[in-house]
């Protein structure tokens, strides 16, 4: 791996390689029109892989929160086309690291010590990229240790990265800005948590305790001596990444037990904890042979509000739709609907998120639910599709959803699509607390 | 009595007093030593301000070189290395460079000579980095420019200083941000590239005819 030995920091210079990513990409059509004129065989999917190379390249050298929102965009599969996807889920594995001496300059700053200080091997040469940070494999007292370092200046840059990639993710998403304000907001106030490492250590340490007593899953422990704001030391875990496990071929008994341990975590800090891990891309689960699996990254940590809790698993309840002044109250709860929308606006959005509601709830309301069939996550995407491209959708000025519900939506997406790819049966039926 | 108790008297007396003292002869009063004893480590006051510098750089270096990870980094590294450690050095001074922040713009120094040992000792340093670059090619030797290239080092380090007097970002992040560009910078410059094959390019096509 190519070591990259700077950030590029300032608004100016960030912008400028957005710029020549959009140059880059003007260039791709260009391209794919000419190829095309020699050989009419060639696909859109060319096209897009092109741009996605593209586009990934300019995100990673970014760093920070711009390549957080690649990875973002990365998990809502129906909203891009697959090759987009296939680059952006690249930028959940590996970056270019930092240099060696800026590593131990942050270690000196904040630990007031070098790394052969203080453990008694450390690998100078990262082994992972975490998005606003780096792994390095370390050794202390005979145990293997996983050492989180932040790039410098991440935080500072959270908020004028945004506004750099807004007009960006807005073409992507194909989304108003004015439905992106709410959006943004959350996800800025997010980002900034995941900066505070010293946040992101107290956070898994609590939630890897009260989650300790689920089956078949693995915590590394944390060490706070060793962690600062820019750094965190935790056991180093064995394991394969989702594409790589699955790749390996495990049997279906094992999928189905990392399956069903993800499912009651994710269960069990939702319903019980109403705190959730919400950053469920596959970076963070490394799975084993054994069928257990090691969760870790409590950087992006979502708290349910009660009231929006209450609402929002009402949707699993298909009663709530026989009485219209119920599912209509909790429409407008949820901001799905606007008391001062018109009568073929509500009628139209009601229709739509009925519709959507029934698809993405379904696993709640069965017994067993079999991720593995596609036929149910290709209904997901045509459908999605489908509403993205709808002219009232597109023309609409309202932003509809809850800011609440960006992250729990996209848990659950991100839950959902790890299952999906582990092809893992999972038993799945629930009533919520609220409901009994 | 010795030349750091000195030092530190000075900056002592200048960071509570905010000018420096009036003469030679009141600061030794302040120091309860004779104005002959003076002498003997410093031979002015403007002295003291030079070796303050010298000190910080010769210090960074002294802890520089009692690091075996530095010894093995290649020269880019070992910049940036020394930089991340200066400017460490500097932070526990600040207040110090501070007060003393508008000599430290280029014009002033043309002016002055507060910085002249701590340059010489500069250059030194950046000699053999330029050497150990050149043997592990990171550093491309050009004709009359090579010799040039330490100069350009000290440009850069004055510029790294000034970035951190004037840096009002947390724990000064956004100078080690500038430290690596700026070092990166500079060794794409005086390493391999385009231009020089272009040159080459040029040369051959000249001679050719």
């Amino acid at each position: 791996m190519k070591e990259q030995e700077n950030i590029p920091t300032g608004k100016v210079e960030r912008a400028t390689r957005f710029v020549s990513a959009g140059i880059k990409v003007g260039g791709n059509y260009v391209k794919h029109y000419t190829k095309k004129l020699l050989d009419p065989t060639l696909t859109k999917e060319d096209l897009h892989e092109d741009n996605a190379k593209d586009i990934y390249n300019t995100l990673s050298n970014l760093k920070g929160s711009a390549l957080k929102v690649a990875q973002m965009l990365s998990m809502d599969r129906g909203m891009l086309p697959t090759a987009y996807v296939d680059r952006f889920s690249l930028s959940q594995y590996s970056a270019p690291p930092l240099s060696g001496p800026l590593v131990v300059n942050t270690f000196n700053k904040t630990l007031g010590k070098s790394p052969q200080q203080l453990y008694d091997h450390f690998d100078m040469h990262a082994c992972n990229a975490a998005s606003i940070g780096q792994v390095h494999k370390a050794v202390k007292d005979g145990k293997s240790l996983a050492v989180k370092i932040q790039y410098p200046g991440v935080a500072s840059s959270v908020s004028s990265d945004l506004k750099i990639v807004k007009p960006f993710a807005i073409r992507l998403v194909g989304m108003k800005e004015v439905e992106m304000d709410k959006y943004f907001e959350e996800i800025e106030s997010k980002l900034l948590e995941e900066t505070d490492y010293k946040l992101e250590v107290s956070r898994s340490i609590e939630l890897s305790e009260s989650c300790s007593h689920i089956e078949n899953l693995v915590f590394p422990k944390y060490y706070p001596e060793l962690s600062s704001e820019r750094i965190i030391t935790m056991d180093w875990l064995e394991g394969k990444h989702l594409k790589e496990f699955v790749d390996s071929n495990p049997s279906q008994e094992v999928r189905n037990k990392i399956g069903q341990a993800l499912w009651d975590f994710y269960h069990y800090q939702v319903h019980h904890l109403r705190k959730v891990h919400a950053d469920p891309h596959p970076g963070n689960f490394l799975m084993r042979d054994d069928g257990t699996v090691g969760i870790f990254d409590f950087g992006c940590v979502k708290e349910i509000p009660e009231f929006f809790y209450e609402n929002y698993f009402r949707l699993t309840n298909r009663d709530i739709y026989k009485d219209e002044s119920k599912w209509k109250q909790i429409y407008t709860n949820l901001e799905l609907i606007y008391p001062d929308d018109t009568e073929e606006d509500m009628e139209f959005f009601s229709r739509l998120f009925h519709k959507m509601v029934d698809l993405l709830t379904l696993p709640f309301t069965q017994e067993q639910f079999d991720f593995g069939d596609e036929t149910y996550f290709k209904e997901i995407y045509a459908y999605t599709d489908y509403v993205s491209n709808l002219k009232e959708v597109r023309n609409s000025k309202v932003a509809r959803g809850s800011r609440h519900s960006l992250y729990i939506n996209r848990t659950y997406f991100g839950l959902y699509s790890i299952l999906s790819d582990l092809k893992a049966n999972v038993k799945t039926k629930f009533v919520p607390v609220v409901l009994q | 009595m010795d030349k750091q108790q000195i030092l530190e008297t000075y900056k002592v007396y200048l960071l509570e007093n905010g000018k420096i003292p009036t003469s030679v002869y009141s600061f030794c009063k302040l120091l309860n030593i004779t104005e002959s004893e003076f002498y003997g480590f410093y031979n002015s006051l403007e002295a003291i301000e030079r070796d303050f510098w010298l000190q910080v750089f010769e210090s960074s270096l002294t802890q520089l070189e009692q690091d075996p990870i530095y010894q093995n980094y290649s020269a880019r590294e070992k910049l940036l290395a020394f930089y991340f450690v200066w400017i460490q050095k500097m932070r526990e001074n600040r207040s110090y460079v501070l007060l003393k922040k508008d000599n430290l713009k280029l014009y002033e120094i043309a002016k002055n000579n507060v910085l002249d040992d701590f340059k010489n000792a500069f250059y030194k340093y950046v000699d053999t980095l330029i050497k150990q670059g050149v043997e592990s090619r990171e550093v491309k030797e050009r004709k009359y420019i090579s010799d040039k290239y330490k100069h350009g080092f000290w440009l850069q380090a004055l510029f790294v200083l000034n970035y951190w007097v004037e840096d009002t970002s947390n724990n000064f992040e956004m100078t080690d941000a500038a430290i690596e560009k700026a070092v990166d910078l500079s060794f794409r410059l005086i390493g391999e590239h385009t231009m020089d094959s272009l040159i080459d390019f040029g040369k051959f096509l000249l001679t050719k005819k």
